[in-house]
């Protein structure tokens, strides 16, 4: 009996013990649901509008309240999903047609017209999937945004891959962007317009109204110390289809000028090549000072086919008041050469192929300062109903552009973990 | 040209990533500092409203991580 017991006790710490064995830890790749709430205010004027030609004001005011919702689905499974609506005002998209107000038409006053305002609304969709000894990450993402004019859909795929005791990750990402245009185009170039005597242009409409994106994404992340970590991206972007902005007048020096009120009627629509290849290559790295202060930086060099080179360096302090306040000054400094095809209000020649007055592609430079608070509760002890407030982040930047151009942006977020 | 600048640019990357890569490991149990929010390699999310009106008034846009471009009638 003894003896049947001992084999009995031995068999059954084998099997446990083999059961054990086949039991492998896996930590959740998301504990729980987090749900964010994100809210920006943005502000921007300046008097380069590129509706009116590279004349006129570019004040405009936009509202963009944002949920993001990262849902796991299982140990190894996250779904993320994104909803935001930009709500906004634009003083020179009210110039597309500067005739339907009450005031006289003016490249420096806003028409009160249907154009002064619209809605951009996007919607996306992420999945990815990570494998059980968490180094290898697959996923797929897909995007509809949708305003006036304009609408896109976007999908794609990323693998991600960690070596060397997850001291080194690998990501490769393609994605395409199939957008199409609705466009408007200024009021005077519609055939029922009524305008002066002898105003005559060589302006027709665009043919082909779809823009296709392209893009592989190279990222390599690597811990080089126990303070100290970089990544390296690379993207390599096509562009084809209607690249110019159907809505962006052009002035000719060499024709004649009409006016009504004191508004230049349009000589032409802008004219961008239709293929646009961009190689923008990008570093970060961030060093923990101390416990109390940590320097994140990135700097990025960009070039395209259309002659624009532009360096973008960024620098951020966050500093640790308390074990829940952390309070990060920023400075980001920008500068790009002019494209091949810019030049300013009433100077290009209509003999030229392409043209634009836009001077979001002229030469310019830009400063933008900042200071972002962030409030952190790790045992999320503020609740709304299920939902426990993890994280609040407030930001405040501003931005001047060496031609005039001055933007504010006010930023929000609120990150609350299911419980 | 076009085809030397994806050429350079890859190269340059690899060399990068090769002379980073010859660093020390830094075991899991070490990684205290590295795990902090700050150091995340990505940016925070509220800075996605600054990349997106930058991508509008600037002409450069990608290589941060997140969309290299397409989806607005932007720059």
């Amino acid at each position: 009996m003894n003896k049947f017991l001992v084999i009995l006790l031995f068999t059954t710490s084998f099997f446990a013990q083999e059961k054990q064995t086949d039991t492998i830890f896996k930590k959740r790749v998301l504990e729980k649901t987090e749900v964010d709430f994100l809210m920006s205010y943005y502000t921007q004027d300046g008097d380069h509008a590129a509706v009116t030609g590279g004349i006129g004001t570019e004040k405009l005011t936009d509202i963009t309240p944002t949920f993001i919702v990262a849902l796991p689905l299982n140990d190894d499974e996250v779904l993320t999903a994104e909803v935001g609506i930009s709500a906004y005002s634009s003083a020179s998209s009210s110039n597309i047609d500067p005739f339907d107000g009450n005031q006289p038409a003016s490249p420096w006053i806003e028409s009160s017209g249907a154009s002064a305002k619209d809605t951009w609304v996007n919607g996306s969709f992420d999945y990815s999937h990570t494998s059980d000894d968490r180094n290898t990450i697959l996923g797929a993402n897909l995007s509809v945004a949708s305003e006036y004019d304009y609408f896109s859909i976007g999908f794609g795929g990323h693998l991600s891959k960690l070596f060397n005791e997850k001291n080194t990750e690998l990501t490769v990402k393609a994605n395409a962007y199939i957008d199409a245009w609705n466009p408007q185009y200024p009021a005077e170039l519609s055939s029922g317009f009524n305008a002066p005597l002898g105003y005559t242009t060589n302006y027709k409409e665009f043919d082909k109204l779809g823009r296709n994106t392209y893009s592989l994404s190279l990222s390599f992340s690597q811990i080089l110390t126990k303070k100290i970590q970089a990544s390296l991206f690379l993207d390599v972007v096509h562009q084809n289809g209607l690249l110019s902005t159907p809505h962006q007048r052009m002035y000719f020096a060499d024709t004649p000028d009409f006016y009504i009120d004191s508004f230049h009627l349009a000589d032409d629509v802008e004219r961008l090549p239709e293929t646009r290849f961009k190689l923008p290559i990008g570093a970060r790295m961030n060093y923990f000072i101390n416990e109390y202060v940590t320097l994140r930086s990135y700097y990025r060099l960009y070039t395209d086919n259309w002659g624009i080179t532009a360096h973008t360096a960024d620098v951020e302090l966050p500093i640790k008041l308390t074990r829940s306040f952390t309070v990060s000054p920023t400075y980001r400094y920008y500068i790009q050469s002019a494209a091949d095809y810019f030049s300013g209000y009433n100077t290009h020649l209509s003999t030229n192929e392409f043209y634009t007055s836009d001077y979001d592609l002229s030469k310019f430079n830009s400063n933008q300062y900042g200071i972002g608070l962030r409030y952190t509760d790790i045992f999320t002890k503020f609740k709304i109903f299920k939902l426990g407030l993890k994280t609040i982040d407030l930001k405040y930047s501003n931005y001047t552009r060496s031609d005039g151009l001055k933007a504010s942006i006010v930023s929000g977020g609120f990150k609350f973990i299911l419980d | 040209m076009k085809l030397n600048k994806i050429k350079a640019s890859f190269l340059l990357v690899m060399i990068l990533a090769f002379l980073m890569n010859s660093c020390v490991v830094v075991k899991e149990y070490e990684k205290v500092y590295l795990n902090d929010t700050d150091m995340k390699l990505t940016a925070n999310k509220i800075n996605k409203f600054e990349t997106n009106f930058q991508v509008y008034r600037e002409a450069a846009s990608g290589a941060n991580g997140g969309k290299a471009g397409g989806g607005c009638g932007c720059n």
